[in-house]
């Protein structure tokens, strides 16, 4: 027995495959001036030691160290998560990505002593009771690959430790992920503790068997489907948007 | 030391087929899984709300098994097998999936004595052998957890089930890198070491206790390499290295059996083709009845050898139809039925052959886990069956195998992204040795530098 496979199911992302290339799309997006477009190449790549060589190099001949993470290594690493964002490329090419801009902003500060302004400060967690991490480390790389700065609790982390960690560092979001439905409820109890503390944070919530319905039912609750929604809804803070706009962005269902 | 598989249960693929296992399993209350016919499997997960106390939970329980049983003779169906798998009270306080197990089997028991229902009972206790930050596979944890299997065979349940997680640490870290070297390691090498240490004593609780050691699942590294696989728009990983993942999971489940597990799988063990292959032991599966756990693109295609046939786990609460779990168990008893109808009128093989069409070129996935390509990866690994890392990387080796020679075919479609992560997977086998010692070494040296949550002395005794 077999079958014509064609009237059976569509292979949809054979057919909306682009005709270029991810390393003919990048190139084209690289910089035209050095030392920007050999550290966007090697970004791309994922190669640390490479972004280092020209990182060091422009420091040579000059360069700031503090402006080379804003003019050189931040705008090389938007072109990998904006190729993500259409679908360029895959995510593990975003984290060996981010691997390699990472490296290059500590060497940055390293040589210049000092830190750039920070964008903004993100609390990750996963939540009490729950080992499952992965999301997590997927969410926190891809805001620091934005060119936020992650304060990263781990994972089952006790509640008391959230607001504790929310109350000191003052972030502008606080993530938690969740693969179970019994964990997931401690979200519920964060939300509460901070209303009663007067802290009014977007809360971004996902994971497993986490759902919109939920996340839905306490005030500071945004659900975030997708990992990369993460950075997406940080930005949209920065822009200026409060929690009633961010539902009406990220809740699509 | 364990028998190693380094033959095959099956002949031929083409002997494959549902409802029939080579080696069958007896439960208790007259379940027989793999004895000719299919049962349903119904899994299910408290609300978030019934986990704040034990007497909660096991009122929880309690009622759901009671809407399963009363949905089951109100239908019609013949049997019934029920999987509870521990929220993490449940493992952490052995006595409470005790009683839990021990409520359920007396509602199985008091319905099996009034209506003559076949009923089985699986438990799955949560792996929580883990710290706040790092895997703690040996030690206390690992004591409580046998504790737990423990109590779950005393209170009556039939299929004693785990979902380990060895080489977890090392999974997470490769799969986000398409490191397949750091896969194999992570999967074959540490899953299998971890595995045969904890199923040697899982077996040890089960003849002591008079059940079934039934068998674990890859749920923690192949499961979560294709979620984040995803759907076929989905960019987070390529599905031809999720697929590397599953037959790895092949090899790694494989040594659950070797130390003495007997079946039925797990349901979620979408590798249990491979292992039915292999150790002719029965197989639950899920795919179509599972999508409101999750979605995957293989819905008919697991069908095709199970023995128990799976939802995976819904959320107990109210449908339109019924409660979540009659709903849910209502499809999976249909389907079981329209499957031992196939059996009973000789028409077995061709709905099988159907069911796995309908999926089969869907995704490099299901073009693998089809029995036919399912029973040659099968062969890969036990070619080399006594040795963990060889049979791992046969496994992997045999599948970019089979999905360069499809393209000659032409039913498979494979995206541009996809096929170059195959053949940087392809470069990548090809540059490893094959002595497992040199292997090891470079493994161990190269995660103990990169990945600061491995803890090989401490969780794998090296």
């Amino acid at each position: 027995m077999d079958i014509d496979p064609t009237k059976i199911l569509v292979r949809y992302n054979v057919q909306k495959e682009k005709a270029q290339s991810p390393e003919q799309m990048a190139t084209e997006m690289f910089p035209k001036a050095e030392p920007a477009r050999s550290v966007a190449k090697a970004i791309f790549e994922g190669e640390e030691d490479d972004v280092i060589e020209a990182l060091e190099k422009a420091i040579e001949n000059g360069a700031n160290p503090i402006a080379l993470i804003d003019d050189v290594l931040m705008p090389g690493m938007k072109i990998v998560t904006d190729l993500y964002d259409q679908g360029v490329i895959f995510l593990p090419n975003v984290m060996m990505a981010a691997d390699a801009m990472l490296e290059g902003i500590e060497y940055c500060k390293e040589t210049a002593g000092t830190s750039p302004k920070p964008k903004g400060t993100v609390v990750c967690h996963v939540a009490e009771g729950d080992v499952h991490d992965i999301g997590k480390t997927i969410v926190a790389a891809l805001l620091r690959a934005a060119g936020f700065t992650v304060v990263d609790l781990g994972r089952d982390v006790p509640v008391d430790e959230v607001i504790a960690a929310v109350k000191k560092e003052s972030p502008m979001m606080l993530t938690g992920t969740a693969l179970m439905t019994t964990t997931m409820y401690a979200f519920k109890e964060i939300n509460d503790r901070l209303l009663e503390a007067g802290i009014k944070i977007p809360f971004q919530c996902g994971g497993g068997a986490v759902n919109q319905d939920f996340v839905a039912s306490y005030e500071l609750g945004i659900y975030g489907e997708e990992a990369a929604d993460a950075p997406k809804m940080a930005s949209a803070i920065l822009a200026g948007k409060g929690l009633a706009q961010l539902k009406d962005q990220f809740h699509k269902h | 030391m364990v028998k190693r598989y380094t033959s095959m249960a099956y002949k031929n693929a083409d002997d494959m087929i549902f409802g029939t296992a080579v080696h069958p399993v007896k439960a208790e209350l007259g379940l027989e899984v793999g004895a000719g016919y299919v049962t349903a499997e119904v899994n299910y997960a408290p609300r978030p709300e019934a986990g704040v106390s034990k007497e909660k939970l096991i009122s929880e329980y309690r009622k759901l098994t009671t809407d399963i049983l009363a949905r089951a003779v109100q239908i019609g169906f013949p049997a019934v097998s029920l999987e509870t798998e521990h929220v993490e009270q449940m493992t952490n306080n052995p006595t409470w999936g005790g009683e839990i197990a021990h409520v359920q089997k007396t509602i199985l028991e008091e319905y099996h004595e009034e209506y003559g229902i076949k009923c089985g009972l699986r438990h799955t206790p949560g792996d929580i052998r883990e710290d706040r930050d790092l895997l703690a596979l040996i030690g206390g944890k690992y004591d409580k957890l046998m504790e737990s299997f423990e109590a779950v065979a005393d209170g009556g349940a039939d299929f004693l089930s785990i979902e380990t997680m060895g080489g977890k640490e090392i999974l997470d870290y490769s799969i986000l890198r398409n490191d397949v070297p750091g896969m194999i390691y992570a999967i074959g090498c540490l899953g299998g070491i971890d595995m045969e240490m904890i199923w040697t004593d899982i077996k040890k609780i089960a003849d002591k206790k008079g059940r079934i050691a039934a068998g674990d699942t890859d749920c923690a590294q192949a499961n979560t390499a294709m979620f984040i696989a995803g759907g076929l728009l989905d960019k987070n990983l390529a599905h031809t290295l999720a697929i590397l993942a599953r037959v790895l999971a092949g090899s790694r489940t494989l040594v659950g059996y070797e130390a003495g597990a007997q079946g039925p799988g797990k349901d979620c063990g979408y590798e249990n083709t491979i292992i039915k292959a292999i150790t002719g032991c029965p197989i639950a599966q899920e795919g179509k009845t599972a999508t409101c756990a999750h979605a995957d693109v293989m819905g008919n295609l697991t069908m095709q050898v199970c023995d128990l046939w799976s939802n995976e786990s819904v959320e107990y609460h109210g449908e339109f139809g019924g409660t979540s779990v009659q709903c849910w168990s209502q499809t999976l008893n249909m389907d079981a039925a329209l499957m031992n109808t196939a059996i009973q009128t000789g028409n077995a093989k061709v709905l099988r052959d159907m069911m796995c069409l309908s999926d089969k070129y869907r995704d490099p996935q299901g073009y693998i886990l089809a029995y036919d390509n399912a029973f040659k990866v099968g062969q890969a690994i036990v070619k080399d069956g006594n040795d963990l890392y060889l049979r791992a990387k046969n496994a992997v080796v045999e599948t970019i195998k089979i999905l360069e020679a499809s393209k000659k075919e032409g039913k498979l479609l494979m995206s541009r992204f996809e096929q170059n992560a195959l053949a940087d997977a392809k470069a990548a086998v090809e540059a490893l040795t094959n002595e497992s010692d040199s292997f090891m070494s470079d493994s161990l040296a190269k995660y103990k530098a990169e990945e600061p949550r491995f803890k090989p002395e401490a969780n794998y005794k090296f």
